[in-house]
C-alpha cells in the first residue's frame, strides 16, 4: 500500500466518506478506552437525632407549616377551578347564539361555500369540498406531516440490521425473546378479532368512499383502517401480518399516495388558475362517482393515515416493520 | 307516548346509575382486577341501558339500528379488552393477594401425560 493511500486513510475526508457510506459507526470509532469507574454512593446512616429533624420537616403530622401549605394548595386549586369555570361561562354567555345570522362568523366566505360549493366542487358534504378542493394543499401538508412524523420515528427507533455493535445485538435478542411470547395465542382475542377485523375494514372503506357524501373522509376512515390492522397484529402476530403488510408495502403505499395527490392537485390548480379545461368530470352531486378529484384524494389520505398509524405501532413495539 | 317516555327515562336512569357506579368503583378500588370488574360493568350494562333508553325514546329507525350495532360492538370489544388486561395483570403482578390462579391448560396437559 502506497504512502499516499495510508495518509489518505488517516485523513478526515476518508473517515467522513466511510461514515457517509455507513461502513463506520461513529460510536465505534470513538470508543472510549478509559472506563469510568462506577461511583459508589456512600450509604447514609442517620442517627436518631437527624431522623427526628427530618421527620420534623417532612412529616405532615408534626410540621404545622407543611400541613397548612397542603390545605392551602388544595383550597387554592378549588378556588382556581371555580374562577376559571365562572370566567368561561361568562364568555359563553357573551357569544352569539347558535344560528345567529348576525354573528361575525357568517361572512361572505361561508356564504360563498354554501351557495356555490356544490356546483364548483360537486361534493354534497361542504366540509370535504372545502378541505379537499378549495384548500387541498393544506390537507396535502397535513398528510405530509403524518408521513414525516413516521419517518422521524423510524430514524429514532429503527434497529439497524447490519450493525455489529454489541448493544444493538443485545436489543435485537431481547426483542426477539419478547416477540416470541408476543401474540400470546389468546383464543378469545383471536376469535373476536376474526369477527371484528373484517367489519372494521369494511367500515373504514365505507367511511373513506363516502367522504364527499356524508361526514367522514380520509382521516377518520384511515384511522379506522389503522386500528383494524393493529387489532389483527395483536391477535395473530407479526408473521401473519407481514404476509400482506410489510415495510415494502408501507413504502409503496405512502409514496404513491402522496405523489399522486401532489401531481393530481397541482394539475387541477394549474389548469384552474390559467382558465383551462381540466378535463376532470364533476358528475352529478350525490353519486358515489362524482365530485371530480375528491374521491381519489380521499382514498390517498386514508391510505397514508392507516399506514402511519400502523407504522407507529410497530415501530414502538418492535423497532421495525 | 308518555308511557314510552317514562320507559325511556327509566332505562336512561338505570344506565347512568351503572356508569356512575363504574366510575366510582374505578376510582375507589385499589387492585387492578377489581377496577377492571367495575369498569367492565359500565362498559357493558351501562352502555346497553343508555342506548336502549334512546332507542325507546326515538322509536325504531335506521339510527336506532346503528345504535344497536354500536352496542354489539362494545359487547364484543370491551370484555375482550378486560380479559387481556386481566391476563397482563396476572402475569406481571408480583403480589396478587388471595387470588388462587388456576392454569387450566397446564392441568390438562398434565392429565394427558
Amino acid at each position: 500500500m502506497s504512502k499516499i493511500r495510508k495518509n489518505y486513510e488517516k485523513s478526515f475526508a476518508y473517515r467522513l466518506k466511510q461514515w457517509v457510506n455507513g461502513d463506520l459507526d461513529i460510536a465505534d470509532a470513538k470508543q472510549l478506552e478509559v472506563q469510568i469507574p462506577e461511583k459508589k454512593e456512600p450509604e447514609v446512616f442517620l442517627n436518631s437525632m437527624e431522623q427526628e429533624t427530618l421527620d420534623d420537616i417532612y412529616d405532615e403530622r408534626r410540621n404545622k407549616l407543611l400541613r397548612r401549605m397542603d390545605l392551602l394548595s388544595k383550597a387554592a386549586s378549588v378556588v382556581l377551578c371555580v374562577v376559571l369555570i365562572a370566567f368561561l361561562l361568562v364568555m359563553v354567555a357573551d357569544m352569539p347564539g347558535f344560528g345567529d345570522a348576525a354573528s361575525p362568523v357568517n361572512n361572505e366566505v361561508a356564504a360563498r361555500y354554501i351557495e356555490s360549493g356544490i356546483p364548483e366542487t360537486g361534493a354534497v358534504n361542504f366540509v370535504t369540498g372545502m378541505i379537499l378542493d378549495y384548500r387541498a394543499f393544506d390537507t396535502f401538508g397535513e398528510s405530509n406531516v403524518l408521513f414525516i412524523a413516521c419517518i422521524c420515528v423510524q430514524i429514532l427507533l429503527r434497529l439497524d440490521k447490519k450493525s455489529k455493535r454489541k448493544e444493538v445485538q443485545d436489543i435485537k435478542k431481547s426483542a426477539a425473546k419478547e416477540l416470541k411470547k408476543e401474540p400470546g395465542e389468546d383464543l378469545i382475542l383471536q376469535k373476536v378479532s376474526m369477527v371484528l377485523v373484517p367489519l372494521l375494514f369494511v367500515f373504514g372503506i365505507y367511511i373513506i368512499l363516502n367522504g364527499h357524501l356524508s361526514p367522514g373522509g380520509g382521516f377518520s376512515g384511515g384511522s379506522v383502517l389503522g386500528a383494524a390492522l393493529i387489532l389483527y397484529l395483536s391477535a395473530f402476530g407479526y408473521e401473519k401480518t407481514e404476509k400482506f403488510f410489510s415495510q415494502k408495502t408501507f413504502k409503496a403505499i405512502t409514496l404513491s399516495a402522496l405523489s399522486f395527490y401532489c401531481l393530481a392537485k397541482s394539475y387541477s390548480f394549474f389548469t384552474g388558475a390559467n382558465h383551462l379545461e381540466s378535463g376532470i368530470p364533476l358528475g352529478t352531486p350525490g353519486n358515489i362517482l362524482s365530485s371530480g378529484l375528491i374521491l381519489p384524494l380521499n382514498i390517498c389520505v386514508g391510505l397514508v393515515v392507516a399506514c402511519t398509524m400502523y407504522g407507529f405501532y410497530t415501530l414502538f413495539r418492535k423497532g421495525d416493520f | 307516548m308518555i308511557v314510552r317516555f317514562i320507559f325511556a327515562v327509566i332505562f336512561l336512569c338505570a344506565g347512568m346509575f351503572m356508569l356512575a357506579t363504574a366510575t366510582f368503583g374505578v376510582n375507589r378500588f385499589n387492585k387492578a382486577l377489581n377496577r377492571i370488574h367495575a369498569a367492565a360493568l359500565g362498559d357493558t350494562l351501562g352502555i346497553f341501558f343508555c342506548t336502549m333508553g334512546l332507542v325507546i325514546w326515538k322509536g325504531l329507525s335506521a339510527v336506532s339500528g346503528k345504535m344497536l350495532v354500536v352496542v354489539i360492538f362494545f359487547w364484543l370489544a370491551s370484555p375482550v379488552a378486560s380479559h387481556m388486561l386481566g391476563n397482563l395483570d396476572l402475569e406481571i403482578n408480583e403480589n396478587p393477594g388471595d387470588l388462587i390462579i388456576e392454569h387450566h391448560e397446564k392441568q390438562e396437559e398434565e392429565a394427558e401425560k
